[in-house]
């Protein structure tokens, strides 16, 4: 008798949420909220006041150096460390104190975490046992999500049998197939060899796009970054530097951390004239600002990425010599000397190659750049 | 790692003439030599002699005196018996210290390391000999329990007494293997159960406990055999009304000088306690082998 009812339990709740997860976005569930969350480990502060929103389904990156305090934040998130001050909510509800197995997250870990006595099938089927899920459900979504995870086959192995890729899938699989209101990826494709990594990759976002569980993605990884997220927070020493869309991550950085960790960037001092308009050795450039526009006068720093720099003769800009042209494949790398130093142009292979020792002008359109104070 | 983990074993695995491999085994040769000279060769000696009587001729007497022998029966028994409470002792003390000091520092684990080793540092019989004292009637348990208005139960000269010594002694021999189990288990094995449900009790039940087996075995292996054999510590701590087997191979071999059957007993313990491990190790790794899916 008692039995009979768990499974018809067991059975609504899997098609409830076979519903829930085709329902429109504005159902979704999975919004993360950080505010003001600290962590202090040995006497440092690895975390110092991290406020963070997500929107649902949204797919968000800490990244950073090593040691910046994402993955401590990962942690907090996932509840395996406690914080030390601040407010974590899923959902509205505040989970800063709730045990790591009363959280509803799937994790990734690095080293994927397989339990290694299990077979492929009983690591994936764990978080349901531990939901109680009668058996006959639990068989079935642990074949439909091995399905998913192209894991169909490997039911019966054991972990140490399966191959890199395949045990990052079999780890995948585990933390999705209990419907987690947050899926938490701990630099999950940093053991996998370069070509791998960015299938995998591809794979993963393909597949959170569909299933749109709310994801945080911890790596150091510049390029992933870049291409997997929907937002992107930049750490360093514990506090988030920048957190914005990628393509404004890395045209517009706030800070010189963020321009100079995130690929090649040209850092131009300058004078404020206010508006989006700052002077740079005597010439005017634009560029936009980093918040409040700086008041007129003030000392400012503009962050240009070499993609985005024109290199002209005459015209508005920062004019200068060429000093050195080098043919890359893809692209052009071309110096110029200016009165602000060094301003390197990426140019497209097809662009006009200037001589060295040329006059030209280095221009970028305003909302390319960034303008900061220092 | 898991890249790297692929990469080990039979993958590795040379020819047998492959010079690599002849270093291997001059390697192993001073062990291999001083195994075969004293111990396989002892072994068969003693084995030869259990099946000759007191003058020399063939028999398989001595045997049918053990085994028709309803007190040697009963020795046999309470060897095994104090042999496997010792081994489930040292397990059930072992176990929570494993696991305590894995979670601490190197220093603090050198340390433990050393405390756990201390009964060994000491000679067998001094340390026998402290316990007399120890639990003794006019020893500090005994006062302890006087001071609670607790008349102190017999203490010396019993299985308990023989228990309590044998357990500080082997606790190292449980607890070193168990050590070396829990530090092969991923760190994250367990955020990673918590991550997906699981409690901390469920946790230690279904990830650590399992793959700790490995350890458990091998530190049981050694405190069965090791404690089935010991003379020193029950001798002195257990006295004439305790009888395990080692005992009695020494009067026969001593007092009685009736050799052959001395070897008789020996072998019988050899074998009793080798078949018993073998199968306990054979139930531990089908059990292991034998995950269910659903």
């Amino acid at each position: 008798m008692k039995t009979r009812t768990t499974r018809q339990e067991g059975e609504r709740s899997m098609s409830t949420s076979t519903t829930e997860m085709a329902a429109d976005p504005s159902a979704r569930r999975g919004r993360l909220r950080l505010d003001g969350v600290r962590k202090v480990l040995g006497g440092k502060e690895v975390v110092s006041a991290v406020d963070l929103e997500t929107e649902p389904g949204e797919f968000l990156t800490l990244l950073g150096p090593s040691g910046c305090g994402k993955t401590t934040t990962l942690n907090m998130v996932a509840g395996h460390l406690s914080a030390d001050g601040g407010v974590i909510e899923v959902d509205g509800t505040d989970v800063t104190g709730t045990p790591p197995h009363r959280r509803s997250m799937g994790m990734v870990f690095q080293s994927y975490a397989l339990f290694p006595h299990m077979t492929i099938a009983d690591n994936v089927a764990f978080g349901l046992r531990m939901r109680k899920v009668p058996a006959a459900a639990r068989r079935r979504q642990v074949e439909e999500v091995l399905e998913m995870a192209g894991l169909e086959g490997m039911a019966g192995r054991h972990p140490r049998q399966l191959s890199g890729g395949q045990q990052q899938r079999a780890a995948l699989a585990r933390a999705l197939v209990i419907q987690p209101d947050l899926l938490l990826l701990d630099e999950p494709f940093s053991n996998l060899d370069a070509q791998l990594r960015v299938r995998l990759r591809e794979e993963v976002v393909a597949l959170q796009r569909r299933i749109g569980t709310t994801t945080i993605l911890v790596t150091h990884d510049q390029e992933e970054a870049l291409a997997v997220s929907d937002r992107i927070a930049v750490m360093a020493d514990g506090v988030i530097h920048q957190l914005d869309r990628p393509r404004e991550i890395y045209l517009r950085p706030a800070t010189d951390f963020v321009a100079q960790f995130i690929g090649e960037v040209n850092a131009l001092d300058g004078t404020a004239t206010g508006g989006d308009t700052c002077e740079v050795a005597g010439a005017r450039v634009g560029a936009t600002p980093v918040g409040d526009p700086p008041a007129p006068g003030a000392c400012v720093r503009v962050y240009v990425r070499p993609e985005v720099v024109r290199v002209q003769t005459g015209g508005d800009g920062l004019t200068g010599t060429v000093r050195e042209t080098r043919f890359l494949g893809s692209r052009i790398r071309c110096v110029v000397a200016t009165g602000a130093g060094d301003v390197t142009a990426a140019l497209p292979f097809d662009a006009r190659v200037p001589a060295e020792g040329e006059e030209v002008t280095c221009a970028w359109r305003p909302s390319d750049a960034s303008l900061a104070t220092r | 790692m898991a890249a790297v983990g692929r990469l080990t074993g039979d993958q590795v695995s040379r020819p047998a003439n492959h010079p690599r491999r002849r270093t291997g085994l001059l390697l192993a040769l001073p062990a291999i030599v001083i195994f075969a000279l004293l111990f396989v060769a002892p072994l068969f000696t003693l084995v030869a002699n259990s099946f000759r009587t007191q003058t020399g001729a063939f028999t398989i007497g001595n045997y049918a005196r053990f085994l028709g022998d309803p007190f040697y029966r009963e020795v046999l028994w309470n060897t095994l018996k104090v042999a496997a409470l010792t081994t489930v002792g040292c397990l059930l003390i072992g176990y929570p210290f494993a696991l305590y000091m894995r979670g601490r520092s190197p220093r603090v684990r050198n340390w433990l390391a050393l405390l756990l080793l201390s009964p060994l540092l000491i000679s067998m019989v001094i340390r026998a000999y402290g316990w007399l004292v120890v639990l003794g009637p006019n020893g500090p348990v005994a006062g302890v329990l006087a001071w609670f208005g607790i008349t102190p139960p017999q203490l010396l000269y019993n299985d308990t007494a023989v228990l309590i010594g044998m357990v500080h002694v082997m606790l190292a021999y449980m607890v070193l293997p168990l050590m070396g189990s829990l530090d092969r288990i991923d760190p994250t094995l367990v955020p990673a159960a918590k991550g997906l449900g699981a409690s901390g009790w469920t946790c230690f039940w279904r990830i650590t406990l399992p793959l700790s087996a490995p350890g458990m075995l091998a530190g049981a292996m050694i405190v069965f055999s090791l404690t089935a054999s010991s003379f020193v510590t029950p001798a002195i701590l257990g006295g004439p009304k305790v009888k395990l087997m080692p005992y009695f191979v020494y009067t026969q071999a001593t007092t009685t000088l009736d050799w052959p059957y001395a070897a008789a007993i020996g072998f019988v313990l050899v074998v009793v306690t080798t078949g018993l491990l073998l199968g306990y190790s054979r139930l531990l790794r089908r059990g292991r082998g034998e995950v269910v899916f659903g």
